[in-house]
């Protein structure tokens, strides 16, 4: 019997960097029970990390008001799906650079990084509409498929 | 505003002409500004040859990555270097998806660092 759907899970933080990992722990907490493996929680941990600290990066905390930025997860069966959103400012999705700009810059290994580590990503950004990114990682590799 | 509730903590160490910056805890957009203090002192203080230690690091993300990116460019223009103390897999993965692994000599120990001091 296939386990009910239980729709998603929602975390919101203020966009401080000292939340970030509470994020990481809710994040390992979720893929724990759904018994992905301690390399793929790894990933998960990075890769929520770096979704949140970019949405922290790009919300505009102006003095007194600090923004704050909404984690959802999507538990499959053999997948958990993370999406993250700021109401920051967007940006150009075509500034996102590879590993090779970031090593030149000392930055932007973020989006880089999350894309190499997750099994699909999807950004929706724009000036002055906030940013929403979305991954999707399954409990298994590609060739492990059963 | 001090971060008293930041888990990295930080210990600079002396083996021979290296500056080993030790690191205990986890390195994210929170702490890696104290990383990036301390690469700072460091330099400023004359050490050039740095050396961080991930041995005890539980966690790096992207955020560390750019510090130690940063840190390479400081001691650079002093003829200086940067390397890594770390065996961790989990870690060393990230290093090579990023081919920082191609930018930074790692060491799997600091007894490896000695050794190749010594010209073993």
């Amino acid at each position: 019997m296939n386990p009910p759907n239980i729709g998603a899970i929602e975390l919101e933080i203020p966009a401080s960097p000292q939340y970030v990992s509470l994020a990481r722990l809710i994040t390992t907490a979720i893929a724990r029970s759904l018994d992905f493996g301690d390399d793929k929680i790894d990933d998960l941990k990075i890769v929520i990390s770096e979704m949140c600290t970019n949405a922290i990066i790009h919300c505009d905390n102006r003095e007194g008001v600090l923004n704050r930025i909404k984690v959802r997860y999507f538990p499959g069966e053999r997948d958990l799906s993370i999406e993250v959103e700021d109401e920051g400012p967007g940006f150009d999705p075509e500034c996102v650079g590879n590993f090779e700009d970031g090593i030149a810059a000392g930055k932007g290994f973020g989006i880089p990084l999350i894309k190499s580590l997750v099994d699909e990503f999807e950004l929706n950004t724009g000036p002055n509409c906030g940013t929403t990114v979305r991954i999707k990682k399954y409990d298994f590799d590609e060739g492990d498929r059963a | 505003m001090e971060k008293q509730d930041v888990d990295l903590r930080i210990e600079s160490v002396k083996v021979n002409d290296y500056m080993v910056i030790v690191l205990e805890g986890e390195v994210d957009v929170y702490s890696a500004p104290l990383l990036r203090e301390e690469i700072t002192r460091q330099v400023a203080r004359g050490e050039y040859k740095l050396v961080v230690d991930l041995e005890k690091v539980a966690f790096l993300d992207s955020t560390g990555l750019g510090v130690l990116v940063g840190g390479l460019k400081r001691v650079k223009p002093h003829d200086g270097e940067l390397g890594i103390i770390c065996s961790q897999e989990k870690m060393l993965r990230i290093f090579r998806i990023t081919g920082l692994d191609k930018i930074f000599p790692i060491f799997g120990h600091v007894d490896e660092l000695k050794r190749r001091q010594a010209g073993e």
